[in-house]
């Protein structure tokens, strides 16, 4: 009995085991696997370059990259085109804005190729063009949404806008074929080459954008343009002999002067009276060609007060930039105070005091904030309390660059006068996101400036603009009242180190910095491309 | 010692009462200290004849009247016993007689510690750090040379580092590979990460927390290459093989065990800040109120952790069932971890013992609260940063501005964040012995979380600059990680004359998927954080079926548009966005993003030991992995592995000296793929926001707008990426002097890392600024471990031992050609995007590159780059044990030397006496030293040498009769953390910032607003009946 069971059992047990092995052996064949990965949440591809996915979603990409992060804010391109000039210095606040001392770097003109400023703008204007260049490829064809060639003539403007920065700053502009492996080399454009890739992307751009006139929705110039592309065609030109190093070429100055008639054409022009503020709220005016979709905070938290009003931000504003005395005496007027009949134009703005502040302005200034400032309902206001809460009253002089010892406190807090163009009280708010990177008065006093290097007198067009400004007008025009005019219309936009190269003033000392030589016109090339990639150079001096 | 003695005199007297000889039949009962022990294993040696012992613990075999039987069971000391003619043979075997023949269990198997080639230490239950111990690592922390483990903070359940001979690669991850029960688990975080809601990045958590330190049996430490190159490409980092408890020794009638203990913990220092009083009297401006501030967050926090565990044998298996909970506060406020953790052991024989079929599972759920704590925080700092620098003359009024400043009664009350993780892991396994010789073993193992992380800020709180403020904004992140294991070994084992063959092959699949969601919200109609979070999940429910197949979608205003939209954002058939009727949702903007890849690791493997004449030992593995983390000419590396060992001491010519007399050499090539991440050799398109930054499709401005999305390529993708690959040699003695009373362990080795994967920036034009590339550069580990263990008092009444460890490990990077690569990210005010620490060849990792402070205090313009490091050259341990009658008592020490840390809480926050409205240490004010500078400097810069009491405890086991319910009543106390002996000015120079990567590079000891490390004293009891 026993035994019959035990028999049983092992035939059971046989029987049993039998199926465990196929069983456990069928899973392990099944699942010899060919270890490709699965597009279970990104589209995967693996066999070279076949076009971008999504032309349209590619070209946001770009609109975004423009408007975020190093490129928008107050960092990266913003700060090494305003702070290194005579417009901005940020001098460190007890040890707020210390930051490694890269801010002074830029501003001393002390920087080397690790400053994370050179480093950022440099991949992301870079990747700018590489993500561009994918999209113009000929493979790329497939899109959600939009019309193909308009999206394309976008993408060529972007990339042009990216190279010409590139070439701004670092006159060499490494160029990658998508349709090789990335282990590639890439090729670099220098000088003339990079100009005319620029140029021919333009014509593309010209050739495919819409013509968005002055009177059309403001939304419509987020977008590029034919105006916005002309725009950026008339800059490359009138830069076009620092590029390569030699004298300003008439027919290059017609191509500028070209290109703001055409503008012009479209019914932009300079802004009435009264409304030069108004230019940079959301709402449609006459200059803005293009504006990016960046958020306004880097252009006004950076420079106000922490304890000057601050809606919708709570943590207030970040007590750095302050502008240099020299510039704010380019304007006439009182050369002290800024409040309301201190005979100053437009274009300086003005401080609310007791009997001006009011729950529209909220106590803030526009333009240039010197002397006391005031609380909304006319208190004025002190500063923080570690300096013993002094009243807060912005000097003339930036005094100090650096926090040094305990009696620095007082002095950085209040030292300087600040300087924006975005009121945070405007529609919108100082969370909206409406930065203007090309308007009328840059084209205007572009082609002011090109008729003078052909030799022609622009003083009607100067005396123009500073009528509809307020200022007084000029007898004469000479190079350094171009390049004067220029920084009273352009303040805070980002273009005056352009501006001060083209006119040679670049190099010359000013207030927290000495005069240096004029390789610091180019910025160095990133450590890891100047020796990964044998096709650039080493910029001189560096 | 005592117990060896009875058990031979029980042997002895069992040959006595032996009478009839020659008998063919022998019978018997196997027992323990407990009573019958069923399992036993009883073969006649020299043959493969055997059976096994019964529930009972009897036994039956026939054998011839000469034979000899060799009892072995796994835990206990095999014994050898002649037939000579006895029928009845009755033995009682010991546990852990000798601990030479101490089963370490290695991959895919065991040896025991005279048996093994490689360098193996394996720390057993009974010498586990004690206390409040929240994950696996800190019960080995100290325990054996050449492994560093580091705390990552003092948060409940905090990240944990731990470095087996140094740092051998340059990412993120250095962990070893753990593998539980036979599953390898992957080191990736199963806690949801998180979107930023304006906390910055906190520290991941520690992936095993999840595991039940009590159910842990034994942790072996695989340290070289001969040992963890039977794991492969997961092998580099070395491997921690943790083995949980079975109900092996649970006994025939069961056994059930009780624990709890109860924890009381307290920041073990605190900054010398100044009081209000102080405050005023040095400038700083009154406020009229007064706030101890760091009294204010910190808290005498209690925990609790109980344990009830049932074991049972019962002859043809065994079981182990326990439950486990636990809830550990944090010593900052709103910290908490809460535990549960079920676990079912399960071991069953079959078919005349010729199936093994085994089951070790584990299910846990913990919930987990962090305050607002982070290690990325800016100018206005975290939580912390806000009680060192707020003014001690305001009064804790959460809803007081404190602007600029955050306020940390405001952060503490209108921020809250829960993280909920459930995870399963289990391993079945069957085992079947084909024939004598010849086994054959399959695993299949599974390991599924869920997580799920609230994040949540009200419209309350105060300078946050996001948009948060007003509105409310809150995240909800999921994430299921769920892995497959299938694993098949064939194992053949052959006893020959004069030597050994035990030859083992196997294939192993291992799949790992991680999904989940992204949920941002912003715009919340309610000031309840709890209801936030519930509006936000609503919201996120009632839409998430209104659109299929997407990969994100948005409902709210669109940035691009200004249009209050609801698109849907898909990849598939092609990738496109679309609308579709807008859902009423109760917020003003709702952003969501999935994700869902997989990898898959496919290996096939062998494994040779022979050995000759018990005295030569050979080992020979390799493996060959696949991952589908490379490309199609890349996917496969060969990992092969090659050691000896001679046992001396049984070479007649060295004599009695030596109890035991090993040399040990070995080779092999490990590879790591670790912190790589998904599909990084192809080309991915996704949606994506332009803020590299920011990982979802989707972002909400401060205007509560979202985004325009975009889509674009996610890496910069590098076909040619390939294994990294770690070659090491080792040479190790293992000596036992007067009976192993004395015993030791030195270790030289030398470990080159070669084919680097770095996260590199690309040469420009770029689509993405960085990529992963093989750098050509080798990475040297190579130090010295030793290891001592002395019983100074041996006798029957007191026992008493000393261990010591101690390891040397110098770090260096050669053959590198690419620009140097600066790393160690400070935060803080004054310190954005500055760095202190340099890739660059000649140099260790973690090399500091800073400005030089001269004697007057200047600061240097300039960085340089200086001999110093983050990384510690030597790692110590001491412990040591007594015991008398019935008391208990240990200490226990570790160390670390030779590094520096950077004290970026003090240039962040006191860096100079600034007095005001911030606060500041005292001894920093009252020094009264300026620094020309408050960049980043040497000023900072500090030995973080220190010798801390990790541990020490008392207990008692009360007498108690033999027949009482009750078999074991244990009581203790022990103290954690108790004192820290450094020269460092910070709160603990310990400390790991390894998951803060800048440039793609982690750093180390860097300290930035640590979570304090606390000092716990923990009540245990521990009754088995």
């Amino acid at each position: 009995m026993l035994h019959f069971r035990k028999n049983q059992n092992n035939i059971m047990m046989k029987k049993i085991t039998k199926y465990i092995c196929l069983a456990l052996l069928t899973p392990v064949f099944f699942s010899c696997t060919d270890l490709e990965i699965e597009g279970t949440d990104s589209i995967i591809n693996t066999e070279g370059f076949i076009g971008v996915a999504d032309i349209q979603g590619e070209v946001s990409n770009l609109s975004n990259t423009i408007a975020g992060g190093n490129l928008g804010n107050q960092d990266g391109l913003y700060a090494l085109n305003e702070v290194s000039t005579d417009e901005y210095v940020v001098a460190t606040r007890g040890t707020d804005w210390g930051d490694n001392g890269r801010w002074l770097a830029i501003h001393r003109h002390t920087w080397d190729a690790e400053l994370q400023d050179v480093v950022l703008a440099w991949q992301r204007l870079n990747s700018v063009i590489i993500n561009a260049t994918r999209i113009l490829d000929e493979k790329s064809t497939n899109t959600s949404g939009g019309d193909v060639t308009e999206l394309k003539a976008q993408a060529s403007f972007y990339r042009a806008w990216a190279v010409h920065w590139v070439l701004d700053m670092w006159r060499q502009v490494p160029f990658r074929d998508p349709n090789l492996p990335n282990s590639a080399i890439p090729e670099v454009f220098t000088g003339q080459a990079a100009i005319d890739f620029i140029v021919a992307d333009l014509n593309d751009a010209i050739a495919g954008l819409p013509s968005v006139s002055v009177g059309d929705a403001i939304d419509l110039k987020s977008s590029p343009t034919k105006a916005s592309a002309r725009h950026l065609l008339a800059k490359v030109h009138l830069n076009k002999h620092v590029y390569l190093g030699t004298t300003a070429d008439a027919a290059d100055m017609q191509v500028v002067i070209d290109a703001v008639d055409a503008i012009a054409a479209e019914g932009y022009s300079l802004a009435v009276s009264g409304d030069f503020f108004d230019i940079f709220s959301p709402s449609n005016d006459e200059e803005t060609i293009w504006w990016s979709p960046a958020g306004v905070g880097p252009r006004i938290w950076p420079t106000l007060h922490y304890n000057l009003n601050h809606p919708d931000n709570t943590g207030g504003g970040w007590n750095g930039f302050a502008t240099l005395s020299e510039f704010y005496q380019l304007f006439e007027g009182d050369p002290d105070t800024n409040y309301v009949g201190d005979g100053q134009e437009e274009r300086r703005g003005w401080v609310p005091d007791a009997t001006t502040a009011n729950s529209d302005n909220l106590g803030i200034g526009y333009g240039f904030l010197i002397g006391q400032q005031y609380e909304e309902d006319g208190t004025p206001l002190n500063a923080r309390d570690n300096v013993g809460g002094v009243p807060l009253v912005f000097t003339k002089e930036v005094t100090k660059a650096e926090y040094t010892a305990p009696a620095d406190n007082a002095v950085l807090e209040t030292d300087g006068t600040r300087m924006f163009k975005y009121h945070p009280n405007d529609t919108g708010g100082p969370n909206r996101t409406h930065v203007v990177k090309y308007r009328y008065a840059d084209a205007y006093l572009m082609k002011a400036e090109a008729m003078f290097r052909m030799g022609s007198d622009p003083l009607t067009m100067i005396n123009d603009l500073r009528a509809i400004r307020g200022a007084s007008a000029l007898a004469t025009v000479t190079e350094s009242d171009l390049l004067a005019e220029r920084g009273r219309e352009m303040y805070a936009e980002g273009l005056r180190r352009q501006d001060l190269i083209r006119f040679g003033q670049y190099t010359r000392a000013w207030n927290l910095k000495e005069a240096g030589n004029p390789d610091l016109q180019i910025f160095p090339i990133p450590l890891a491309d100047a020796l990964g990639n044998p096709n650039l150079v080493q910029n001189p001096g560096y | 010692m005592k117990f060896k003695l009875m058990k031979q005199l029980l042997f002895l007297s069992s040959l006595l009462f032996s009478s009839i000889l020659l008998a063919q039949t022998v019978t018997g009962t196997v027992t323990d200290s407990n009573g019958p022990l069923p399992g036993v294993t009883i073969i006649e040696k020299g043959t493969t004849k055997g059976v096994t012992t019964d529930f009972d613990g009897n036994y039956s075999i026939d054998v011839g009247a000469d034979a000899v039987l060799v009892f072995s069971f796994i835990g206990y000391a095999s014994q050898e016993m002649s037939v000579n003619g006895q029928n009845v043979i009755n033995i009682q075997l010991a546990e852990d007689a000798s601990e030479l023949d101490e089963v370490v269990v290695i991959g895919y198997g065991t040896t025991t510690v005279k048996d093994a080639t490689g360098s193996v230490a394996s720390v057993t239950s009974e010498d586990f750090n004690k206390g409040l111990i929240s994950s696996p690592e800190q019960l080995i922390q100290g325990k054996t040379a050449g492994v560093q483990i580091t705390a990552s903070s003092g948060e409940p359940g905090a990240g944990i580092s731990l470095r087996i001979r140094g740092t051998g690669s340059v990412r993120g991850d250095n962990s070893p590979l753990f593998v539980v029960d036979g599953v390898p688990v992957s080191n990736e975080s199963v806690s949801a990460s998180g979107a930023d809601v304006g906390v910055g990045t906190s520290g991941s958590k520690n992936p095993l927390n999840f595991l039940n330190p009590n159910d842990i049996e034994s942790m072996s430490i695989l340290k070289d290459a001969s040992a963890t190159a039977i794991y492969g490409s997961r092998g580099a980092n070395g491997v921690v093989v943790i083995t949980t408890k079975s109900g092996k020794s649970g006994g025939s009638k069961g056994q059930f065990n009780f624990s709890s203990n109860l924890t009381t913990s307290s920041p073990q220092n605190t900054y010398d800040l100044l009081n209000s009083q102080e405050f005023i009297e040095r400038g700083g401006a009154d406020l009229g109120g007064s706030t101890d501030w760091q009294d204010y967050i910190f808290r005498a926090a209690f925990s609790s952790d109980s344990n009830l565990s049932y074991a049972m044998n019962y002859g043809s298996g065994n079981v182990r069932a326990t439950f486990g909970y636990t809830n550990q506060e944090g010593v900052i406020e709103n910290t908490e971890l809460e535990r549960i953790t079920g676990r079912l052991n399960l071991n069953q024989r079959l078919f005349n013992d010729k199936l093994k079929i085994g089951f070790q599972g584990t299910i846990s759920g913990i919930n987990d609260q962090a305050p607002f704590v982070s290690r990325t925080s800016g100018s206005t700092g975290d939580l912390l940063a806000a009680a060192y620098y707020s003014n001690p003359t305001l009064n804790a009024d959460p809803d007081f501005n404190t602007a600029p400043d955050r306020n940390p009664a405001n952060l503490l009350a209108y921020y809250d964040d829960n993280t909920n993780t459930t995870r399963f892991l289990g391993n079945l396994s069957l085992d079947y012995a084909l024939t004598n010789e010849f086994s054959a073993k399959l695993s299949l193992g599974l390991d599924n979380s869920t997580s799920s992380r609230a994040q949540v800020t009200g419209p309350q709180i105060l300078s946050l600059g996001n948009g948060a403020e007003n509105n409310g904004r809150a995240a909800l992140s999921n994430l299921d990680a769920n892995s497959k294991l299938l694993e098949l070994t064939f194992n053949y084992k052959k006893e020959f004359e004069n030597s050994k063959l035990d030859a083992l092959v196997g294939y192993s699949y291992q799949d790992f998927n991680r999904k989940g969601e992204n949920i941002l919200g912003q715009g919340f109609n309610s000031t309840s954080l709890s209801e936030i979070a519930n509006i936000l999940e609503d919201a996120y429910n009632s839409t998430n079926g209104l659109a299929s197949n997407y990969q994100a979608y948005g409902v709210g205003v669109f940035q691009d548009t200004g249009l209050d939209e609801f698109r849907i954002l898909s990849l598939t058939p092609s990738l496109n966005q679309t609308t579709a009727t807008l859902p009423i949702i109760p917020i003003d903007a709702l952003a969501v993003d999935t994700f869902d890849n997989t990898d898959e690791l496919q290996s096939f493997f062998g494994r040779v030991n022979y050995t000759i004449a018990d005295k030569y030992l050979f080992t020979a593995t390799l493996r060959a992995d696949g991952s589908s983390k490379f490309g199609p000419e890349n996917q496969y590396g060969y990992f092969p592995s090659a050691a000896f060992a001679w046992k001396l001491s049984e070479e007649e010519f060295v004599g009695d000296t030596f109890s035991t007399l090993k040399l040990r050499l070995n080779w092999g090539i490990t590879g790591n793929q670790d912190g790589l991440g998904y599909g990084n050799f192809a080309e991915r398109t996704r949606w994506l926001n332009s803020d590299p930054a920011i990982s979802t499709a989707l972002d909400i401005t401060p205007n509560s707008e979202l985004t325009e999305p975009a889509s674009s390529t996610v890496a910069f993708e590098n076909p040619d990426l390939k294994w990294e690959q770690t070659t090491q040699y080792g040479f190790g003695i293992d000596f036992g002097l007067d009976n192993n009373r004395f015993k030791g362990n030195i270790d030289f080795y030398r470990k080159e890392t070669s084919d680097i994967l770095l996260n590199l920036q690309p040469l420009q034009g770029a689509t993405f600024p960085f990529t992963f590339k093989n750098v050509d550069a080798v990475i040297v580990n190579q130090g010295i471990e030793l290891g001592l263990e002395y019983d100074i008092i041996r006798s029957d009444d007191f026992t008493w031992n000393a261990n010591f460890n101690i390891a040397y490990n110098k770090n260096e990077l050669t053959d590198f050609n690419e620009a140097p690569i600066n790393a160690g990210n400070l935060y803080g005010q004054g310190l954005t995007g500055a760095t202190t620490q340099v890739l660059v060849g000649g140099k260790s990792l973690f090399t500091y590159r800073l400005r030089e402070v001269d004697e007057n205090l200047n600061v240097a313009d300039n960085a340089t780059i200086l001999d110093k490091s983050g990384l510690p050259d030597i790692t110590t341990g001491f412990s040591t044990s007594a015991s008398y009658k019935n008391w208990d008592a240990s200490l226990f020490f570790s160390g670390q030397f030779g590094h520096y840390v950077y004290n970026n809480t003090d240039n962040a926050l006191f860096a100079s006496p600034q007095i005001g409205s911030r606060n500041n240490r005292k001894s920093v004010v009252d020094n009264g030293v300026t620094l020309s500078s408050t960049n980043p400097s040497t000023f900072f810069l500090e030995k973080g040498d220190f010798v801390r009491l990790q541990s020490a405890s008392v207990s008692y086991n009360l007498p108690l009769k033999a027949d009482g319910v009750l078999k074991n009543l244990r009581f203790s106390l022990s103290g954690q953390n108790l004192f820290l002996i450094t020269g460092y000015n910070g709160l603990d120079p310990e400390v790991s910032t390894s998951n803060i990567p800048t440039n793609g590079l982690p750093s180390a000891s860097i300290d930035y607003l640590s979570y304090p490390r606390p000092r716990t004293f923990t009540l245990g009891i521990n009754a088995t009946f």
